[in-house]
């Protein structure tokens, strides 16, 4: 047993207020779960026992001087800004798009109590170990509901940030109303030692509309275990992107259920690693009901002695005929000590659906590269042009144009720190 | 289960074993007692007594996998009896018309001649078959070859000396639960030996060596090729077999060393249960090969028995350019389960792999794919191709794929697809048009799904497969 988890029960059972209910039972599942090792199946590859080395000490209210948020060109946004796990209203935003209320669980009134009651800690599955931690531990959080046939134009930025040997754990519970239309952002982006578990819940109902972006771009020995679930009603959308930087503890856990028919998600995700980093993406499409799709493209580059760790499930149920489900996993390796581990799978129990997922894992393509080389590019520029348009196929796709262009320059910073040069020079050289 | 071993146990008591009973089968139990007596049985020397107990004791601190996607009543080990002679003359039907008239069909179906029919039902036969002079034949061609072929128990003491240096050396006691739990009680099984440079003169196969049948539900298997040779082996038989045994725990290893190349099939058909999932067999197997430099190989299965299937027939490609493959046509029926795939190890430089893994499911059964692909970082400019297509017959069925793809050296390709789909109703409007009915067209299409992995097979198995399939497809259309 982990002496942090532990601790983390024990300061778990401390926490009162109108979720007790659903914290207490979170608690209980908790208590039966056990610390993960080499053989729980979730956590293969990932070793967690970096938690249990750090010292960090619970959040206090306070404000950090140094807390900046990044200034994204020609974005129209607002910035929700979260503050070691506490949502800090001093530096978010004051205006907020209309049709959009935001709510502490502090200042949350007796109807959003009753909302956020019934679909608190139900969206995401109870098998996450971190996602239980979460819902004892994250005393404050956001409620973001969206009304019923609301466009919401302007980008929600959920900021998340973190003091020095901090650990927080926060939460956001988003519901986007029949018909309505939201764009949100979840940024972490620092590399300070810390731990922060952080989990979202999205409702998206009847023909309603989400444009979501996990930024998961910290580094260093910044920990982190989050996870993003999300619940699609009738003819409801999702385009959702994810981009991953690793630290010494990056993982991200996914849910995406398919609760009503005619739904479509999108999800693309990257990951771009450099020295001992380490992430962890697990993702799982739940078909439930009939006539969905899903198409799923994960590319990664893994750089030094990084590894990334992929397990994409897509589970069709019985009834969910006429689905159409794909999962891509592409990734490039570009040195002899970095790793992939994949595991794309499938559970399928109902017939008339046409499902597929692949996996590839190899270096830079060599007849490209020559290609470039000779037409005058030097090796170096040919790698970086080659690895980029590699991962720049999946921002392309992000809706957002002004993050796209924001997140292309964070990950020209990326590959210029990255030993991008790959393992073929070894031999070309010798 | 323990239902179903309580009846078979019972029934055996019923048989009235009076006197014979110390001798002949032994009471449901296990502990050092009994591997002491089954090694007392077979006159084993004390260094193989010695490696069944290490096993024994590995096996009580194990516990049995749950990962696998299949779903069995608890088995209880202590409830089942670990050796059994072979049945008596006046145990077995007298004549054809004592054996269960479905399985006769089966046969029919197949194009079975009547003496096989006989003796695959366990027909007491043994004065009416002329097997023995064939086998005898057979086994005089191969000695002079120098191959070995004989039965485990026999190398143990003719070969002592290749026993002890491969025997677990591919899969060690420790491996497994089923695999330490066979090393522990193992009574019989084939042991091949192929000498430096020789190329089998023919395919080897259990059915020669069907007079010595009855090697249990712990059955194991050790093939060595030496340098340069070359051996295929078969295994199993198309029909279904008649069998009493409800848990079998085989475990087959393959040692091919420099440039050498075995090729191991088998068929398995064994009973998989009525309709309602009652009966059938648990065939929980581990095979493995060892591949040295240059050495190759080559797994080819056709599954379409057993309750229960827990197999990965696996490669670890320790030298360098060394191959492995395994093509595999999975289907399953009724309430059968299967779990199966493979694993390629890749250690040495410009190792190849290529998986071909074809599940068809039908009824209310589940089959899944589950294959592991390793680049070790010495793997250098190694490669795995990796293809699994799943088939689903109906809509009370399941298929899945589960498969670990890990990479440690970046000049290493590995590519993995998946899909799974019905049986496209275009194919079948055309199939119908011209004239087949729907059955037909099913086994048609089910058939060309396949023709990948049937291909790898020895010609006149590929056609007994094909047919096997039709036959195990009936009823599951419409």
């Amino acid at each position: 047993m982990s002496t942090w988890l532990a601790n983390a029960i024990v300061r778990g059972t401390d926490v009162s207020d109108w979720l007790s209910e659903k914290r207490q039972a979170a608690l209980g599942k908790l208590k039966q779960q056990s610390w993960p090792n080499r053989k729980t199946e979730a956590w293969k590859y990932t070793p967690v026992s970096v938690i249990d080395r750090g010292a960090f000490s619970p959040a206090v209210n306070d404000v950090d001087a140094n807390a900046a948020i990044d200034a994204i060109d020609n974005l129209d946004a607002s910035a929700l800004v979260f503050l070691n796990g506490r949502y800090c209203e001093a530096l978010s935003c004051k205006t907020l798009p209309e049709g959009v209320s935001i709510t502490s669980f502090h200042n949350a009134s007796a109807a959003q109590k009753e909302w956020a009651l019934a679909q608190f800690a139900s969206v995401k599955p109870d098998r996450h170990l971190f996602g239980l931690i979460n819902d004892v531990l994250a005393e404050d959080g956001l409620l973001i509901d969206v009304e019923p046939g609301v466009q919401v134009t302007t980008l929600l930025r959920v900021v998340n940030l973190f003091s020095e040997g901090i650990e927080a754990h926060s939460r956001i519970l988003v519901r986007v109303g029949k018909g309505a239309k939201l764009a949100i952002a979840e940024e972490f982006t620092n590399s300070t030692p810390s731990l922060n578990t952080s989990f979202a819940e999205y409702v998206i109902e009847d023909n309603a509309e989400l444009e979501h972006y996990r930024f998961a771009l910290q580094t260093g020995s910044a920990l982190s275990v989050g996870g993003g679930h999300f619940k699609l009603h009738d003819h409801s959308k999702l385009h959702s992107t994810l981009v991953g930087f690793g630290s010494q503890l990056s993982r991200v856990d996914v849910d995406i259920e398919h609760a009503g028919q005619h739904a479509y998600a999108e999800k693309n995700v990257v990951y771009l690693l450099d020295g001992k980093e380490i992430f962890d993406l697990h993702s799982t499409i739940e078909h439930a009901k009939p006539n969905g799709t899903t198409e799923e493209n994960v590319r990664g580059i893994v750089a030094d002695q990084a590894k990334v760790v992929f397990n994409g499930r897509i589970h069709i149920h019985r009834d969910a005929q006429k689905t159409l489900a794909e999962l891509n996993n592409r990734n490039l390796l570009l040195s002899r000590k970095a790793e992939v581990n994949t595991k794309p799978e499938l559970e399928i129990y109902a017939d008339d659906v046409r499902c597929a997922h692949g996996a590839t894992v190899a270096e830079l393509d060599t007849k490209a590269l020559y290609y470039l080389q000779s037409r005058g590019v030097s090796r170096q520029d040919a790698q970086i042009m080659l690895n980029f348009g590699f991962i720049n196929e999946l921002v392309d796709r992000m809706p957002n144009e002004a993050l796209a262009t924001w997140l292309r320059s964070k990950l020209k910073v990326r590959f210029a720190q990255m030993k991008v040069s790959s393992p073929q020079d070894a031999l070309v050289n010798s | 289960m323990t239902e179903q071993i309580d009846k078979a146990l019972a029934r055996e008591y019923e048989a009235g074993f009076v006197s014979e009973i110390e001798s002949d089968t032994f009471p449901p139990g296990l502990d050092e007692d009994v591997i002491h007596r089954i090694s007392a049985m077979k006159n084993e020397p004390p260094w193989m007594l010695e490696w069944r107990l290490k096993a024994f004791r590995l096996w009580q601190e194990m516990e049995e996998p749950e990962w696998a996607h299949v779903d069995y009543p608890y088995i209880d080990y202590q409830s089942i009896s670990y050796y059994s002679a072979p049945k008596s003359m006046k145990d077995k039907p007298k004549s054809l018309d004592e054996v269960d008239p479905e399985l006769l069909r089966t046969y029919e179906k197949l194009g079975i001649p009547l003496v096989e029919q006989q003796m695959l039902a366990g027909v007491a036969v043994d004065a009416v078959f002329d097997s023995v002079s064939v086998v005898t034949t057979f086994r005089e061609k191969l000695e002079e070859a120098g191959v070995i072929f004989c039965p485990i128990s026999e190398a143990v003491h003719k070969y002592p000396e290749l026993v002890k240096k491969y025997l677990g050396s591919v899969v060690p006691q420790k491996d497994n639960f089923f695999a330490a739990l066979n090393c522990a009680v193992f009574t019989d099984g084939s042991f091949v030996y192929i000498p430096k440079g020789v190329r089998c003169p023919m395919e080897l196969s259990t059915y020669f060596r069907i007079n010595e049948q009855n090697t249990g539900q712990f059955e194991r298997t050790l093939i060595v090729a030496d340098e340069g040779s070359h051996v295929s082996y078969l295994e199993g038989c198309t029909a279904p077999q008649r069998d009493e045994n409800q848990l079998h725990a085989a475990v087959v290893e393959l040692v091919a060393l420099d440039d050498a190349e075995i090729k191991y099939s088998t068929v398995q058909n064994w009973y998989p249960g009525d309709e309602e999932g009652r009966g059938g067999i648990y065939n929980f197997v581990t095979k493995r090969g060892v591949c040295h430099t240059n050495a190759k190989i080559s797994w080819t299965q056709v599954e379409t028995g057993s309750a229960v299937t827990w197999k990965y027939p696996s490669c670890i490609l320790k030298g360098d350019n060394s191959v492995g493959e395994f093509y595999s046509v999975a289907l399953t029926r009724g309430k059968q389960q299967a779990d199966t795939g493979t694993k390629m190890i890749h250690l040495g430089k410009n190792t190849k792999s290529t998986i071909i893994s074809k599940g068809i499911s039908a009824g209310r059964s589940n089959n899944s794919y589950r294959g592991l692909v390793r680049m070790n970082p010495g793997a250098e400019g190694a490669r795995n191709f990796t293809q699994c297509d799943s088939l689903l017959i109906g809509d009370q069925c399941g298929a899945h794929t589960f498969p670990y793809v890990e990479s440690r050296n970046p000049s290493a390709i590995v590519e993995h697809e998946a899909t799974t789909s019905k049986v496209s109703d275009d194919q079948m409007f055309l199939c119908q048009q011209r004239g087949l009915d729907a059955e037909k067209a099913v086994s048609m299409i089910v058939n060309g799904f396949c023709k990948e992995v049937f291909k790898e097979l020895p010609m006149e198995f590929a056609v007994e497969a094909g047919k096997l399939l039709e036959i195990s497809l009936e009823g599951s259309v419409g």
